[in-house]
């Protein structure tokens, strides 16, 4: 059960407090924000007890439970032994529904929507239970109108940006357009428009000698949807697409993963013949499909890095790193590579517009390559001072890590054949579908 | 921060500006007002002098404007009881309204308004809104029945809302039911014995019938409820799980752990040969996986639960191990929760690929991971046998790399795998000896100090590496002092001729200038062992050490079992249990996993459903007092199976400690300064009579013939002294000083071989003939011995010279055969190792003792108490006997304060005996 909620900034101010239960004052909040300061960096955030002298509430134990999104804390406690998953998922949830509602996540779009929130809060927690997430449900019972930070206008349409759309040949969304408040669509007579989002996070470990060790993929299909009168929508995806091992389809490569799980909104009546996901999208953003892949990639990770270390006369540790990217030629990256060591360092690059500097507080080199075309080779020396050199300094030189952003690519291959709505839409509804591939941890041992 | 009281000096003039717009006649802008003065309340401001005009704007039908009104009204009616009751007819009159929302606002809000007068108001709406024909309503009003219930639970008893709840359970909206059991479940925690939530096969039907139609957190509140039932045999609880399986899949990540919560626990009534069993361990494992792909934050959560879930049923994941590798970009408090379950999913079969990765760990950044990397290999070599090589080897590279802290922490780790393989790795000896200067740490210093000192006689120069550290003997931490003087007696014992002087300067530093009485108690003992008897001493100091285990880190078994009813909860994380942390009724109740269905017990009571749980537990673990390195550092002075005093070293040997503790403190007073913390309190319960009769006779030294002599007191009552009783004085007779002592042995069986030791004391007092005790002492008997004394033993001053803190005189007491003296791990082994079939249940009924009274009652008895534990306030004593005829029994006596009946299990290999055992212990402890 759910004590209290409050949202703070990152200073501290307090933007929203509800409390549910009437079980602690208001001066918890202070006490959280003094605690959460005082962490010193990657402390378990999720639970904490407050000691038991406390000036008026003194009797209970109460923990913490936060999040952080949009740089604001998101704060529930608690007093019985509940459970913190319920707690963050609710709190990951209030999140995704509080942007919906007003467009972004920031301290001050939660500041201008306050009443909004508080009504949010109302329905959404009675008395310390969730009662619902869903923007559906809500829709029936909240009255305040979303203030939007910034005006949204149509024109903004009209601007070309990043993304390319599969559905619509030529035209492009601009990046902005996913974030509006949902319910200017169904007031303001907003364009009605359907994102679908194929998001993938790579995890890749390269042992030393060069060997693919790890290679998982975790991976959601989203679905954002600003269409108030859209009944049903259907998802294709790739025929061939297939769940397990034993498991396998039709007869041309085989789109394969682990583990999948479905929002409890999608029908899959449709899924195991034809692989359709079928579901009545509700109002704003929200996670249709997640699965997983893990050793069993169907392409070669997309970076490789041939590292050479040595020590050269003058008692300086050498390295000499070529770093590979085989994505096909029209592609171009924006990469960082991380090494971790703990020295000071001079280096040569192959262009100038790469940088690499050390930091030392991680103790690490960070190389930043900001075109990097696919196909193509990079290489770059870096010169460490080690004081007290010895063989012993060479297995400190830690793994590289890698980190970067592939658009249009899953790594999984799984596509949206199709997304049909019905009943067919009235001529200015849109559709979109983007595929981003993001590297969770990409590793390479040196 | 904001300043609260400078803000509200500051909006003095605006309270009066929002005052005229409350009253304004335009809606929008008395809506605006309520807007502005809720985001005043909101960042601190004091608010509630507008209470009268916001109440005023009460009455309207903009919904929007009326939700806004209530916020307010929730946060300042607790201040102003007397004007929120103003508010009260426009919620009885919202009650009544044409639209459900409004009806539901009202009287939710209502339940928040914690005024005791409004309560009252409260209960008609309520009552019509529970059987309201709208389900938002009915909803609502369900949740309120629990808020009323919070401010006035008679009220709520006596208007009959609770038996309205109960019906709500099967109405026909999911929402309204999953809501109904979220009330009901919390109502019924602070009514621990009410059958509020009646939990039979129709209602868990409802429920399961509800849970597929209700919302995500409608689920939860439903399966948590779920998990309070018992199924009633394995068919009802398969056709639960079968049920519950789906949720598994379900992308909320808070409704598939509720899910594995009821399936962990109703898997323990599954027979394990059945199919559906196998099964159903196959499903849990993609749903775990799943939860580590969510946000750091969940991961940390699900991490903690894994890691109970790996104890419970390490077959579930068993191979999954590479979803725990650690990520570099893990937040460091996943990271850590990984290791952990890496080692304890480490097996034979996946060891090469956990070895490769924690050697890849130990070069990271991060200090604290480093260390727990470094430790993890050496907990790997100890579980898994076959890898000890390589992972020795792969400790001997890390040490190479001469980081500082990767050095210290290889050679903590190397020592307990010496501890595990003797005499196997120990060429690679001189490699740590290398780096012998590098170590500052207390704990990598004692371990090489203790490496160094099992190892004398290989290494050369030993002593000069010992004798180094001796020199800032006193700067040094008690650890490492311990352990400096262990290894200089067993070097001594090793290479007698050259250490002589060593071992005298290390034995006067730690007897003479220490104030740390652990420290002096070693010294003492080491000192008494060598000068009277080097070969026992050799015995002792030198004995085989018992083997180190891998599983020491487990959670014990009970409270594994209750964490895995509580997995989700605050508990899982904290692995503790609720009352840990909970105060208050709420939550306190003790949660059980119901008794598997193969078992010979059935359910008849809580207590034999559990314990029958217990006994099935794979890795039974009693819980180490401090982590394992502790325990491993103390060892080194096993408890000794030959004749011998065993030196008070050590928190294992509670068996030996009794003797000493027992024998020595309750004729001394406490003679050897504070005992170490492991032993139990009961046994250095002084004796104040030894004091006064000691001083007396310090007065009496000198004085002429016939003095007075104080009548005998009891020195050493038989229960702290497995039965042997000592009264005693001191004479002065015919110029000789003697000790008169009346032994009786009040135990059941035979004692012999007594004999008798003294310590230095102020007075030079010494025995001047040997302890003649010529007969065995059969049960019953008496017998009297005079010990004639004399004063030319060493002198040692002490000061105050009548202060008998100080040590004065020993008695040794041992006798053979009688009993056994168990440590924890013997213990636990031997439970592990006798079959399930031989443990039987007793109850004992109407004993008015409490736990510590039982335990020293059966002590007398020659039954041990070898640990003892409180979960709950119910202790559970852990005890062996051995009877004459070499059968050992182990025992669990469970005692609660104040319930009268034990219970009582007991297992042996010839379960025969267990009823007489039974019957034994009901004598005793009713006797």
């Amino acid at each position: 059960m759910i004590s209290q909620v409050f949202i703070l900034s990152s200073k501290g101010d307090h933007l929203i407090y509800k409390d549910f239960r009437g079980e602690a004052g208001s001066d918890v909040v202070s006490i959280f924000y003094e605690k959460v300061t005082a962490l010193t960096g990657d402390q378990p955030p999720v639970v904490m007890v407050t000691p038991h002298k406390r000036e008026q509430h003194s009797h209970k134990d109460l923990h913490f439970v936060h999040v952080r999104q949009g740089g604001l804390y998101w704060v529930a406690t608690t007093t019985a032994n509940s459970s913190p998953f319920t707690v963050i998922e609710f709190l990951n949830r209030l999140t995704a529904l509080i942007k919906d509602y007003c467009g972004s996540l920031s301290e001050k779009s939660v500041q201008m929507n306050f009443a909004l929130i508080y009504e949010l809060l109302d329905e959404v927690v009675d008395y310390g239970y969730v009662q619902t997430t869903s923007s559906d449900v809500l829709k029936n019972f909240i009255q305040t109108e979303a203030v939007s930070s910034r005006p949204f206008s149509l024109f903004d349409l009209s601007n070309i940006g990043l993304f390319g759309a599969e559905t619509q040949q030529s035209k492009v969304a601009p990046s902005s357009a996913a974030t509006r408040p949902i319910q200017s669509s169904r007031e303001q007579g907003g364009k009605s428009e359907i994102f679908v989002d194929v998001i993938e996070r790579m995890s890749v470990v390269i042992g030393s000698n060069g060997v693919l060790m790890k290679a998982d993929v975790e991976g959601e299909i989203r679905v954002k949807c600003y269409m108030p009168s859209c009944s049903e929508m259907r998802i294709g995806l790739n025929e061939e697409f297939s769940i397990g091992k034993s498991q396998l389809r039709g007869y041309g490569a085989a789109v394969r993963v682990d583990e999948c799980s479905f929002h409890q909104a999608v029908r899959l009546d449709e899924f195991d013949s034809h692989r359709i996901l079928r579901l009545s999208p509700s109002q704003g953003e929200q996670t249709v499909m997640q699965y997983q892949l893990s050793d069993d990639l169907p392409s070669a990770p997309p970076f490789r890095l041939f590292p050479t270390i040595e020590r050269d006369s003058g008692g300086r540790l050498l390295m000499y790193m070529k770093l590979r990217c085989d994505l096909p030629p029209k592609r171009s990256l924006n990469v960082d590579c991380c090494c971790y060591c703990g020295f000071s360092l001079s280096q040569e690059l192959s262009s100038p517009d790469q940088s690499a500097e050390l930091r030392p507080q991680s103790r690490a080199v960070v190389w930043q390559i900001p075109r990097f075309p696919g196909g193509t080779q990079l290489s770059a020396l870096f010169k460490l001072e080690v004081p007290g050199l010895s063989s012993a300094s060479m297995l400190e030189v830690g793994p590289v890590g890698l980190s970067f952003e592939l658009p249009k690519i899953t790594a999984t291959g799984l596509q949206i054949r199709f997304l049909r709505l019905t009943p067919v839409q009235p001529s200015p509804s849109q559709r979109w579908v983007r595929y981003v591939t993001h590297s969770d941890s990409y590793t390479i041992r040196i | 921060m904001m300043n609260d009281s400078l803000f509200s000096l500051v909006c003095a003039g605006e309270i009066f500006e929002l005052k005229a717009e409350l009253n304004s006649d335009k809606k929008e802008k008395k809506k605006e007002a309520v807007k502005k003065v809720i985001a005043s309340m909101t960042v601190g401001k004091d608010v509630s002098a507008l209470f009268p005009d916001v109440v005023n704007c009460m009455q309207t039908d903009n919904l929007e404007l009326k939700k806004l009104v209530y916020l307010y009204l929730m946060n300042y009616a607790k201040s102003q009881p007397d004007m929120a009751i103003m508010a009260v007819n426009t919620f009885v009159k919202d009650c009544e309204d044409p639209n459900p929302l409004i009806r539901a606002l009202a009287v939710r809000t209502m339940g928040c308004i914690r005024v005791d007068k409004i309560t009252e108001y409260l209960c008609e709406p309520l009552r019509k809104c529970l059987k309201d024909e709208d389900p938002y309503v009915r909803k609502t009003a369900a949740v309120c029945v629990a808020k009323l219930h919070d401010i006035n639970a008679q009220l709520v008893e006596d208007q009959g809302f609770l038996d309205t709840l109960k019906d709500l359970i099967s109405d026909s909206n999911p929402m309204v039911v999953a809501n109904a059991v979220a009330a009901l479940s919390e109502i019924a925690e602070s009514h621990p014995n009410s059958n509020l939530l009646d939990l039979n096969p129709q209602t868990i039907n409802k429920l399961l019938t509800a849970l597929n139609e209700c919302t995500e957190w409608g689920q939860i509140f439903i399966l948590d409820c779920l998990a309070n039932y018992t199924p009633r045999d394995d068919r009802e609880s398969q056709s639960i799980c079968e049920r519950v399986t789906p949720r598994l899949s379900h992308a909320n990540s808070a409704v598939v752990l509720s899910a594995v919560k009821v399936l962990m626990k109703f898997m323990e009534m599954l027979p394990k040969d059945l199919d559906y069993y196998g099964t159903l361990l196959k499903k849990l494992a993609p749903p775990l996986v799943t939860l580590l792909s969510a946000e750091p934050e969940l991961q940390y959560v699900a991490l903690r639960n894994i890691n109970l879930i790996v104890q419970r049923r390490p077959e579930i994941l068993k191979h999954e191990m590479k979803v725990f590798f650690v990520k570099y970009n893990d937040p460091i408090y996943v990271k850590l929760e990984k290791l952990d379950i890496m080692i304890r999913l480490a097996s034979q079969a996946n060891i090469a690929q956990v070895l490769a990765e924690l050697k890849e760990y130990a070069t990271e950044v991060d200090v604290d991971f480093v260390r727990k990397a470094v430790r993890a290999i050496g907990r790997c070599a100890i579980k898994v046998e076959q890898s000890a090589e390589r992972c020795v080897s792969t400790l001997l590279d890390l040490i190479q790399t001469k980081v500082n802290y990767v050095v210290q922490e290889a050679i903590v780790v190397i020592k307990d795998i010496f501890r595990k393989y003797p005499n196997k790795y120990e060429s690679v000896i001189a490699t740590l000896c290398e780096n012998l200067d590098s170590l500052d740490e207390p704990e990598a210093r004692a371990a090489m100090i203790w490496i160094v000192g099992e190892y004398a006689e290989r290494i050369d120069n030993a002593d000069e590496l010992l004798e180094s550290f001796l020199e800032g003997f006193h700067d040094e931490s008690t650890q490492v002092q311990l352990q400096l003087l262990t290894a200089i007696v067993k070097l001594f014992l090793k290479k007698p001729t050259e250490t002589q002087e060593l071992v005298q300067q290390v034995l006067s530093l730690a007897t003479q200038d220490s104030d740390n009485p652990d420290l002096r108690d070693r010294g003492y003992i080491y000192w008494r062992l060598l000068s009277t008897d080097p070969v026992a001493a050799k015995e002792v100091v030198l004995a085989e050490k018992p083997l180190i285990s891998e599983e020491t880190d487990l959670i014990e078994p009970t409270l594994l079992e209750e964490l895995i009813c509580h997995i989700g909860t605050l508990a899982s994380v904290y692995h503790k249990p609720p009352s840990a942390f909970v105060e208050g009724s709420r939550g306190v109740q003790h949660k059980r996993l119901p008794g598997s269905a193969g078992s010979g017990e059935s359910v008849e009571s809580p207590d034999t459903g559990s314990a029958a749980g217990v006994s099935e537990a794979p890795p039974a673990v009693i819980p180490s007092q401090g982590d394992l390195l502790g325990d491993l550092l103390n060892l080194d002075l096993t408890p000794p199976t030959t004749t011998g005093p065993p030196p008070p070293s050590s928190g294992m040997q509670m068996g030996a400690m009794d003797l000493l503790g027992g024998g020595l403190d309750s004729l001394m007073g406490a003679g050897f300064g504070a005992p170490p913390a492991a032993m139990p309190a009961s046994f250095t319960a002084p004796v104040s009579g030894g004091l006064d009769d000691l001083f007396d006779l310090g007065g009496g030294v000198g004085m002429p013939m016939g003095a007075y002599s104080p009548p005998k007191t009891v020195w050493l009552p038989a229960m702290k002294a497995k039965g042997l009783e000592i009264s005693g004085t001191f004479a002065r007779r015919a110029g000789v000083i003697q000790m008169e002592m009346t032994l009786t042995n009040k135990a059941m069986s035979v004692m012999t071989d007594f004999a008798i030791q003294f310590n230095r004391n102020s007075f030079g007092l010494a025995p001047a003939g040997p302890l003649q005790v010529l007969t065995p002492l059969s049960p019953n008997q008496s017998i009297e011995v005079t010990l004639p004394l004399n004063t030319v033993g060493p002198v040692m001053k002490m000061e105050p010279l009548n202060n008998l803190q100080v040590t004065d005189v020993h008695i040794y007491l041992y006798h053979k055969s009688h009993y056994y003296l168990h440590s924890r791990q013997v213990f636990l082994a031997t439970w592990k190792d006798i079959p399930n079939d031989n443990e039987s249940q007793f109850q004992i009924k109407d004993c008015h003792l409490n736990s510590d009274a039982a335990s020293n009652k059966l002590q007398g008895s020659n039954i041990f108490t070898i640990a003892k534990r409180t979960v709950e306030g119910q202790d559970m004593l852990y005890q062996s006997m051995k009877l004459t005829n070499g059968i050992w029994v182990l025992a669990e006596l469970r005692v609660q304060a104040g319930n009268p009946n034990y219970t009582i299990s007991l297992k042996c290999r010839a379960p025969e005996v267990s009823q007489c055992v039974f019957q034994s212990y009901e004598a005793v402890l009713k006797n």
